[in-house]
């Protein structure tokens, strides 16, 4: 029945892909091992039967020549729990969060800006090569991240790996979900494609996380995808979807928690997009003016920011107020300048390192290698800065 | 020293001459005069389209490891597969096809024996096999890929160089994927094409980090075989598919290893060093007894075994280490030697 409601949506033209946040697909009950294969119910076959029999499809005939039309104009709806000024929208999804816990949301957000802006002068200044910012998307981070458990595993990027890790994990009864974070750039990449597909057909309890964030270095959406994002993709594969407000936090963490519940309890993968903003240019080596204007980055810093709005939802429970910022600013730069500062008075690696760990045993011909440099240092170090390497 | 290449080379193809023969007859004739005759046989037809042709050369039975049985390539591959997976609770394959028992059979019964959750198939996608892999051994669990034919590496590639093979490394030990094994069928049968005969272990001879072996014969395919399983880096094993049934030999029921980065010197010789792994390594035992019957000269035949990391020293124990492969020792050192 759920199936030929499901069929109707896709089949109409015109119509969005789907009219609710959450795609229901029909799933035949408990998955798991058990039961896992296969998934369509087998038809009878009878050849007073005018119903397709193709195994390829489970779906009616039509007799109207008609192409889907992608609808991208009016795309999957984007769910938010805050509006922009931190008020709750409608009470049945506030998470309810206890105070610490909100708390401990915020200061990690504004911790990791903290963080950032330093990294980033620092980086301006010399002091390390290369460093890219978070600006604008702390929220899918920690938002994300506050929903799952300590034991779950984090792989950022490497899409087909989350899933192999989280067939291992299934078949272990580890209880653990694997979550995958990737840009709507690399949603593009074989990788993803291919970790999309296995996930769905080998049944694994992984959340594949996608931020949205409008540009892929220089490349805006308009010139990554032509279809409905990356939550559209989805239903493709078979995978449950959701496309959230990256910016709200509540609305990431609430996502992110029930596909988390579902994920392990139903070994099947969920499919989070999270829509937010890069305000930030992408790297050290980047300058965004290049390509957007400054009048588009500082709306989005200046109305509708993940801090700004959990910050207006602390001041109007009486959580937070300007002292506490202002103290809790003073103290978040001390911690990140004091770790910078005993980060750099490290030295760099013994040259000895270079070849360990290429394999597990460190072969003939890499021991030799790593002989010839010792005996090289041995007799040209004068030439080498190696007073900044450990000894 | 070009005097015993030119040698070399003059033995090879008399030897692929011998079964040329009828092709070579009807040399600049445009095509064989057999070809649309009525009188051809069946037998003629059939023998042309072998061009090339090798003897499989099986070795003794091994004593040291307990029963034997008779086993082809294929079926010591299963045998292999079989002790992992009952030894090893965590390791599962999977692959194209792996489910019904593998488009070569190298998989048949596992399914069955083990469960779905450990032996299934993947939706078409080397870099998904590979990758997915990948992420098994991260876990720690053991992970067995197939890919369906090794010329379809390629869109793995990425995975194996630019992941695997450096997982452990840019992590500094923190992670690895050492308990990831690919499996794929390998060389030439003839009949393969551009698709379905390739060799590409010179793609990964120079990749740090990975290990690929390729075996001669059953009863070496499993032990290196159940070596690379265990081996705590990621290996890829590539199995010479014209030896899956042409190749039988006595290979031990019970589980045994035959170590990784050691060539092994199947035959003593004191001329010349030839070096070779798979399916050549017979053609090349054949090279070395016509050189012996033909001119005199005695060859010392290497089987590679690993490619990377390879065994230096047994292959450059008797030959010139300043250059590789066929070099004169010995007696025709000073007959090259006087030539100059």
């Amino acid at each position: 029945m759920a199936v030929a409601i499901a069929a109707g949506k896709v089949w109409r033209p015109n119509r969005g892909l789907s009219q609710a946040a959450v795609l229901l697909l029909w799933r035949p009950g408990a998955r798991g091992l058990a039961r896992s294969h296969p998934h369509r119910q087998q038809q009878q076959f009878s050849s007073l039967d005018d119903k397709p029999q193709f195994p390829g499809a489970s779906a009616e005939f039509i007799d109207k020549l008609e192409f889907i039309q992608p609808n991208v104009i009016s795309g999957i709806p984007i769910y938010r729990v805050m509006d922009r000024q931190g008020q709750i929208i409608n009470p049945s999804e506030d998470p309810h969060l206890p105070k610490e816990k909100v708390l401990k949301l915020y200061k990690s957000m504004t911790l990791l800006n903290t963080m950032d802006r330093i990294l980033y002068e620092s980086q301006r200044q010399g002091r390390i090569s290369f460093y890219m910012t978070n600006y604008g998307e702390e929220g899918t981070h920690v938002g994300s991240a506050a929903a799952l458990d300590n034991t779950d595993l984090v792989f950022g990027q490497y899409r087909e790996a989350a899933v192999g890790a989280a067939y291992a994990a299934k078949r272990a009864n580890a209880n653990r979900v694997v979550i995958c974070y990737f840009g709507e750039g690399a949603a593009s990449e074989g990788d993803a494609h291919a970790g999309f597909n296995f996930a769905a057909t080998l049944e694994c309890p992984i959340i594949f996380f996608c931020r949205n964030n409008g540009y892929a270095i220089s490349t805006p959406t308009s010139e990554q995808y032509r279809g409905d994002g990356i939550a559209a993709r989805g239903p493709g594969y078979g995978i449950m979807s959701i496309r959230v407000d990256g910016n709200d936090v509540f609305a990431v963490y609430n996502a992110t928690k029930e596909a988390r519940r579902r994920a392990v309890a139903e070994n099947q993968p969920f499919l989070i997009e999270a829509m937010t903003y890069r305000i930030g240019h992408h790297s050290t080596s980047d300058d965004s003016s290049a390509y957007r204007s400054v009048d588009e980055v500082n709306y989005w810093d200046k109305q509708d920011h993940p801090i700004s709005r959990l910050r207006h939802y602390l001041l109007s429970q009486g959580w937070w107020d300007e002292e506490q910022e202002k103290a809790w600013r003073k103290q978040s730069r001390k911690k990140v300048m004091e770790a910078f500062e005993q980060a750099e008075r490290k030295p760099k690696p013994n040259p000895n390192l270079l070849f360990s760990d290429v394999y597990q045993e460190m072969p003939a011909q890499l021991r030799k290698q790593q002989e010839s440099l010792a005996r090289h240092l041995q007799t040209y170090g004068e030439h080498y800065p190696l007073e900044h390497f450990d000894k | 020293m070009a005097f015993v290449a030119a040698a070399a080379g003059w033995l090879l193809r008399l030897r692929a001459a011998g079964a040329e023969g009828h092709w070579r007859r009807f040399h600049g004739v445009g095509l064989a005069r057999g070809f649309l005759h009525p009188s051809a046989t069946v037998e003629d037809a059939a023998q042309r389209r072998q061009v090339a042709h090798f003897t499989f050369q099986p070795d003794p039975e091994p004593r040291e490891y307990g029963q034997t049985q008779k086993m082809n390539l294929f079926q010591s591959i299963t045998s292999a597969l079989d002790n992992s997976l009952a030894k090893d609770p965590t390791a599962v394959i999977f692959g194209e096809d792996v489910a019904f028992g593998g488009v070569f059979r190298c998989t048949v019964g596992l399914r069955d024996k083990y469960g779905k959750d450990r032996v299934f198939n993947t939706p078409l996608c080397e870099q998904g096999i590979v990758g997915f892999g990948i992420g098994i051994a991260v876990t720690g669990a053991t992970a067995i890929a197939e890919i369906q034919f090794a010329d379809y590496i390629f869109p793995a590639f990425d995975q194996i160089v630019n992941e695997a093979a450096k997982y452990r490394y840019r992590s500094g030990d923190l992670f690895n994927c050492g308990s990831l094994t690919i499996r794929s069928p390998w060389g030439c049968v003839g009949h393969g094409a551009l698709y379905h005969s390739q060799s590409p272990e010179a793609f990964f001879a120079h990749c740090p980090g990975i290990k690929v072996v390729i075996p001669r014969s059953p009863f070496q395919a499993k032990g290196l075989l159940l070596s690379c399983i265990e081996d705590k880096n990621p290996c890829i094993f590539f199995e010479p598919k014209i030896l899956y049934r042409a190749a039988a030999e006595q290979v031990p029921i019970e589980p045994y290893n035959i170590p990784l980065s050691q060539a092994e010197v199947i035959q003593e010789g004191s001329d010349v060093t030839l070096v070779a792994w798979g399916t050549q390594v017979h053609v090349i035992r054949e090279v070395a007894s016509m050189a012996k019957e033909k001119l005199g000269v005695s060859c010392e035949v290497i089987d590679l075994r690993t490619i990377i990391p390879w065994d230096v020293d047994t292959v450059c124990k008797n030959a010139d280490p300043f250059s590789l492969g066929l070099y004169p020792t010995g007696k025709m050192k000073e007959e090259t030697n006087n030539l100059y």
